[in-house]
């Protein structure tokens, strides 16, 4: 395992401050109720934030933040805020990996101050493997037959993590993808949702988000999924819980019908890139 | 998996085979190929086995050690997986190739595995807050013929069932420090409760039909499929789309579906064989001599 010998690593006893905060009351309580009391509040059953269970964050995007990527691309969802630069298509690196096709290379890195826990400044398993389900993801939206023998490379860096980083990065790096003129078949959109035993949250916040705890988690858990709208295609999914086919089917349709509602707001943010880029171009040809 | 180069030819029998349901060696799309497990195999291990799916070979071994517990889980034990892609398993695996897989295989278990209703980890609890049993699951991937997923799940499962787990008579606080006495009787040991471990199923997508154990070449053919954690209850604890291809939500829920019967019955059968050796006794083992 690489070792970072360039940063001074703290005590190996550091752990984080809030472990030794006073439990709540009603985490004591052993009730699957008691899960479902904390997410909704009020006689109309609304969420901490004041969203209905099938609301999603308010969403906003923003490309054009990296100067110096070819495309890049800034997603707020809620709290949970992420930017992804995209470089390419250039020469592969190692010239051992040549393919007829193109191929793409995919970062996925948490700030280390993002999540409540302090992450290390290298990626540790978890982000490998998110970097592996996001190059899935990509890999089936990108033309890869454009770039033969060249390279892509996708680099995602979450800022903060307040739940659904992988929904966010999906749509984040199919819109800096889109941005940097990489050829798709169709935008990437993401989504999360959390499931209950009676109930779906749309989008979960951290602390909405399913964490394992001993013996309650029958119908409990998060699910992922990477939705192409225009083709109607699943390319990405991850779920981790514990469920039924029939449940899993219902949380399918919720996302896909959330994906195809945030479709066009994708849509009006590249439109808006191009129309910069092009009244861009208008500017330095009178310039000139 | 190892390179496999398919002519056009080749593709376009294997996608006609499935169709009708007829695949390359004979199977129908939901047979699995022959699997061979033994276990007790590692001496030195609490708990073992080895697992052969056709060419696909997987072996297993487990450790129980004590430790103290994670600070946020004081009243459970833990489960550390780890695998190990041998470099003898395929020529891509030499070096640090086959890290990314074995990373994934790795951190598909412990998804998995991690919901309680699996495996019952305040049973690993031996002193809340100071010690608990840290079982260490090493996998070590001998061959790789395909289907890397269920093999090793299998093998995993079939480790834990034979796990044992020393009997801790006394345990107290000595000022900070934890003093426990184990049993003198050897073999006074306890077993986990494996009903629930997940086995995991993968379904991989050729044209308009998908398969239930997929051979390297069929894995060739197919551009996505999804790994399917299925566990005793008919419950999926976890699943995975792999590939780089796309799937439609229609394909996707009937894979599910499909996953979660074929998985159960995969779970049961691998319950009663486990039982059955376990009731043969300590007879000859056979080892890599076969």
């Amino acid at each position: 395992m690489p070792v970072d010998s360039r940063r001074l690593q703290g005590p190996e006893s550091a752990f984080s401050y809030t472990l030794l905060k006073k439990k709540d009351a009603n985490a004591e309580e052993s009730v699957l109720s008691a899960d479902l009391q904390k997410m909704l509040i009020g006689s109309n059953q609304v969420r901490k934030d004041k969203r209905k269970p099938t609301d999603a964050r308010p969403l906003f995007l923003r490309t054009g933040i990296i100067s110096q990527a070819k495309g890049s691309a800034y997603i707020e969802q809620g709290n949970t805020k992420l930017v992804c630069g995209v470089y390419g298509p250039r020469e592969v690196q190692k010239k051992s990996d040549f393919r007829l096709n193109g191929q793409l290379f995919c970062e996925f890195k948490f700030a280390p101050f993002s999540c409540q826990k302090r992450r290390s400044h290298q990626q540790d398993n978890e982000e490998l493997v998110l970097s592996g389900l996001l190059r899935e993801a990509l890999e089936a939206a990108v033309c890869l037959h454009h770039f033969p023998k060249a390279q892509v490379e996708v680099n995602i860096m979450v800022i903060e993590n307040d739940g659904s980083p992988l929904a966010a990065a999906l749509t984040c790096a199919s819109l800096a993808l889109a941005s940097a003129s990489i050829p798709m078949y169709d935008l990437v959109i993401g989504t999360a949702v959390r499931q209950l035993p009676k109930l779906l949250l749309l989008d979960p916040t951290k602390e909405e988000e399913w964490q394992p705890k001993l013996n309650h988690d029958e119908n409990n858990s998060n699910l992922t999924v990477g939705f192409m709208p225009s083709m109607q295609q699943i390319c990405a999914y991850v779920h981790e819980g514990v469920s039924n086919p029939e449940e899993l089917e219902q949380m399918l349709k919720l996302v896909t019908e959330y994906c195809l509602k945030v479709q066009p707001v994708v849509q009006l943010c590249l439109k808006e890139t191009i129309e910069k880029m092009l009244a861009n171009e208008g500017e330095n040809k009178d310039a000139e | 998996m190892a390179e496999i180069l398919l002519s056009e030819a080749e593709k376009a029998f294997i996608h006609h085979g499935v169709q009708d349901d007829l695949r390359c060696d004979g199977r129908t799309r939901l047979d699995y190929r022959p699997i061979i497990l033994e276990t007790g195999l590692v001496s030195n291990a609490s708990g073992s086995s080895r697992l052969r799916l056709a060419n696909s070979d997987v072996l297993v071994g487990v450790k129980v050690e004590l430790a103290s517990p994670l600070s946020e889980k004081p009243l459970e034990g833990r489960l550390e997986f780890f695998v190990d892609c041998s470099a003898n398993a395929t020529p891509e695996f030499e070096g640090r190739g086959g890290e990314d897989l074995a990373n994934e295989i790795c951190r598909f278990l412990q998804m998995s595995y991690m919901s309680g209703d699996t495996i019952n980890l305040a049973e690993l609890s031996v002193l809340t807050g100071q010690q608990c049993w840290v079982l260490y699951v090493d996998i070590l991937i001998l061959e790789c013929g395909g289907n890397l997923y269920d093999t090793v799940s299998l093998a995993v499962k079939s480790a834990l069932y034979t796990t044992q787990i020393p009997s801790i008579k006394v345990a107290t606080m000595d000022g900070d420090q934890p003093e426990l006495e184990l049993s003198e009787d050897p073999y006074d040991t306890k077993r986990l409760n494996t009903q629930n471990v997940p086995c995991l199923v993968t379904l991989m997508k050729i044209g308009n039909h998908y398969l239930v154990d997929p051979t390297p070449e069929e894995e060739c053919c197919s551009s996505s499929g999804v790994v399917v954690a299925v566990s005793g209850t008919k419950k999926i604890t976890a699943v995975r789309k792999i590939g780089s291809g796309s799937l439609h939500p229609e394909s996707l829920v009937s894979m599910l579906k499909t996953a979660s019967e074929v998985g159960t019955v995969v779970n049961k059968i691998l319950m009663t064989k486990l039982l059955e050796e376990e009731r043969a006794g300590k007879t000859q083992k056979v080892g890599f001599m076969r």
